[in-house]
């Protein structure tokens, strides 16, 4: 079974082959970017938006799916957003940087997991000094979903949950018994799996690997992206 | 004969059950959205970390909070990055985890009074974010009234981890003996 | 008892809290390369016998595993030469990867990423696990490649000893099929519980027959499925209805 709960969208475009340490160091800038972009004049937004939409183009990600992912956020953002106009000039001033760099940095997001494997950059996290820690953690929670996924599926009550029609009632009673359920099973299951990872070696920490060299190429196109996103946010401030 | 060193055994044991409440805590609120029963409403991502909270120790059990949100929102958009929603929710979580744990595990309170504990933190994390805010984007109006808003807005929520997180919590110990025991033993 | 055996047991004995005795006084051994099928009703302590074999359960009595004795400091040791393929392979495959999974082993050993990927690859060529699936997440994969992914996690580190819980669960035929072909192929010592008498069959001459948690029979495997009064009498058969 595949996940059907991430983001990820198959593809082959070059910002899908970028390496995930590049995407993360040219996201860095752009959020900066974001920062630093002033809300008036908002040309330097507007120029950031413009390099994210080259983003989507060059992934092949498509109109309709972007305003799909994004629409989700209307009400998160546009509620405040139309709430600040009936207030003060600040408060006004605020609803449209809040608006404005919230689309921005869920724009950015966006572009980045509907590139990326959720896999690829935790397997990266669980390198990393300090956050290496949390990085196993986010793995091992990602490899309990697909499990549990695979144990939903399996469980009578979730296909009474899925009954249209179904009465509250059942509702209610059905995804409770299911979640204590899962639960115990849960418990009982990871029970087994700690004991795995100690009949293999499990010492206190999962075995680290060194990873790959990141290429030249995909440094400098991670660092290029960064650098022109900090330009343009900052720009209209040395003007 | 000798059993395994227990101390690597139950590391690998919480890291374990950690990832699959974890887990819950990124199923929960998919199911609960295909029912439309609203995030807010119902906090569906509190209550396996709340589980959590009850079941590991503490570092773990705020990592496990720190950690779902934000791997939600990056795995199914929501809760969302920007704005940001995902961060403090993280930092809710963490806080809300700990103390569940804490108050729970090391200070050994009734579970009624780890839970109630962990609520109340869990407001506090709301009210210092809701005048963090107001600060900063110098919104005029009391960000009390938000905080009063949201926690009248979720409180299905409140009673379904009030009814529901202390069962999860006897089922899993009578699963799992040895975690009820490493309890009383400290 | 003869601890040049690949596995040597005396006395083993263990109960869970607050539940009656699991397993008593068990003691049997195989030798290198034998292949023995633990045989018993659901219940009978199969399961549990193996979890105290690799110390994850604290039993009384003694474990060889190839001359060395199960104790403290010797648990990595014993666990490098005894290897456990749980029922549930779901539940030994907790990495992100197959590939991750199976150089875990080698990883946590010390050994260096070249040297674990190369021992990795050994190992899924050694169980008839395709290169191509290295790379897949677990869930990706069928019941049968799960089965043999979590065979290669275990046998990189090169045991002596294979001890198998309930391995055809799940399997359809042609995967049971497959799975014998491939424990027929390994070098280890092996210790197949099953209730599965036709998989225990095609693998293993000898037979050991747990009851309630005790070991009542080691006999020939071949006599013990022509007797079927025997069979009755351990729970392995019932009684025909006609």
């Amino acid at each position: 079974m595949t996940s059907s709960v991430d983001l990820y969208v198959r593809g082959n475009s070059p910002l899908h082959r970028l390496d995930v340490r590049a995407k993360v160091i040219a996201l860095t800038g752009f959020l900066i970017a974001t920062i630093l972009a002033p809300t008036r004049p908002i040309w330097p937004s507007v120029a950031l938006f413009v390099m994210l939409g080259i983003g989507i183009a060059v992934a092949h990600l498509g109109l309709e799916l972007v305003v799909k992912r994004l629409g989700g956020l209307t009400l998160v953002i546009g509620v405040p957003f139309l709430l600040s106009r009936f207030g003060s000039l600040p408060t006004q001033l605020a609803g449209e940087m809040f608006a404005l760099k919230s689309l921005l940095v869920a724009s950015a997001f966006l572009l980045l997991t509907s590139t990326t494997r959720a896999e690829t950059v935790l397997d990266l996290a669980v390198r990393v000094p300090v956050v290496g820690g949390l990085g196993a953690l986010a793995a091992f929670i990602l490899r309990g979903m697909h499990v549990l996924i695979g144990e939903v599926m399996r469980t009578n009550r979730s296909w009474a949950l899925r009954a249209p029609g179904a009465s509250l009632k059942v509702k209610v009673s059905g995804l409770t018994s299911a979640s204590i359920s899962l639960l115990g099973r849960a418990a009982a299951r990871s029970e087994r799996v700690g004991a795995a990872m100690v009949l293999r070696g499990f010492d206190g920490a999962l075995p680290v690997s060194v990873a790959d060299p990141l290429p030249r190429h995909h440094l400098a196109a991670g660092f290029a992206i960064a650098i022109v996103s900090l330009l343009v946010g900052s720009i209209s401030r040395w003007l | 004969m000798s059993k395994v060193r227990p101390d690597t055994l139950s590391k690998a044991r919480e890291l374990s059950l950690a990832g699959l409440l974890g887990a819950l805590g990124l199923l929960l609120p998919i199911g609960f959205h295909a029912l439309g029963w609203g995030g807010k409403i119902f906090l569906p991502m509190h209550l396996p970390i709340l589980v959590g909270g009850f079941l590991l120790n503490a570092s773990i059990a705020g990592s496990l909070g720190l950690i779902v949100p934000l791997l939600s929102a990056v795995l199914t958009g929501m809760p969302p990055l920007a704005p940001p929603v995902a961060p403090l929710m993280a930092i809710e979580l963490l806080i809300k985890g700990s103390v569940a744990s804490f108050a729970y595990r090391r200070l050994r309170l009734p579970l009624a009074a780890a839970l109630l504990l962990a609520l109340i933190s869990d407001w506090l994390v709301l009210a210092l974010a809701a005048f963090g805010l107001a600060e900063f984007f110098r919104i005029e109006d009391s960000p009390l009234i938000y905080v009063g808003g949201a926690i009248a807005l979720s409180w299905p929520g409140t009673v379904l981890q009030a009814a529901i997180a202390p069962l999860a919590v006897r089922v899993i110990e009578q699963r799992v003996p040895r975690l009820a025991e490493a309890r009383r033993r400290r | 008892m003869a601890v040049t055996s690949a596995l040597s047991i005396e006395n083993l004995s263990y109960s869970y809290p607050n539940a009656g005795t699991a397993i008593e006084n068990v003691s049997f051994s195989i030798a290198s390369g034998e292949r023995v099928a633990l045989l018993g009703a659901n219940g009978a302590g199969k399961s549990t016998l193996l979890w105290c074999l690799v110390g994850v359960l604290p039993a009384q009595g003694r474990v060889w595993v190839g001359g060395t004795l199960l104790g403290h400091g010797t648990e990595r040791e014993i666990r490098r030469n005894l290897a456990l393929a749980f029922s549930e392979p779901d539940d030994q495959l907790f990495m992100l990867t197959v590939e991750r999974d199976v150089t875990f082993g080698p990883l946590a050993a010390g050994d260096d990423l070249e040297t674990a990927n190369e021992k990795a690859l050994r190992a899924a060529a050694e169980v008839g696990l395709r290169t191509e699936l290295m790379q897949r997440p677990p869930h990706e994969l069928s019941s049968g490649e799960k089965r043999r992914a979590a065979l290669a996690a275990i046998l990189v580190s090169g045991p002596k000893v294979l001890a198998l819980d309930e391995p055809t669960n799940s399997l359809d035929a042609p995967g049971r099929q497959a799975l014998a072909e491939t424990l027929a192929g390994l070098d280890c010592a092996q210790l197949i519980a099953t209730h599965d008498l036709g998989f225990a069959s095609q693998l293993c001459t000898r037979a050991l027959v747990m009851v309630e948690g005790r070991l009542v029979d080691d006999t020939d495997l071949s006599d013990l499925l022509a007797d079927r009064e025997r069979l009755i009498q351990y729970g392995l058969a019932t009684e025909s209805r006609a």
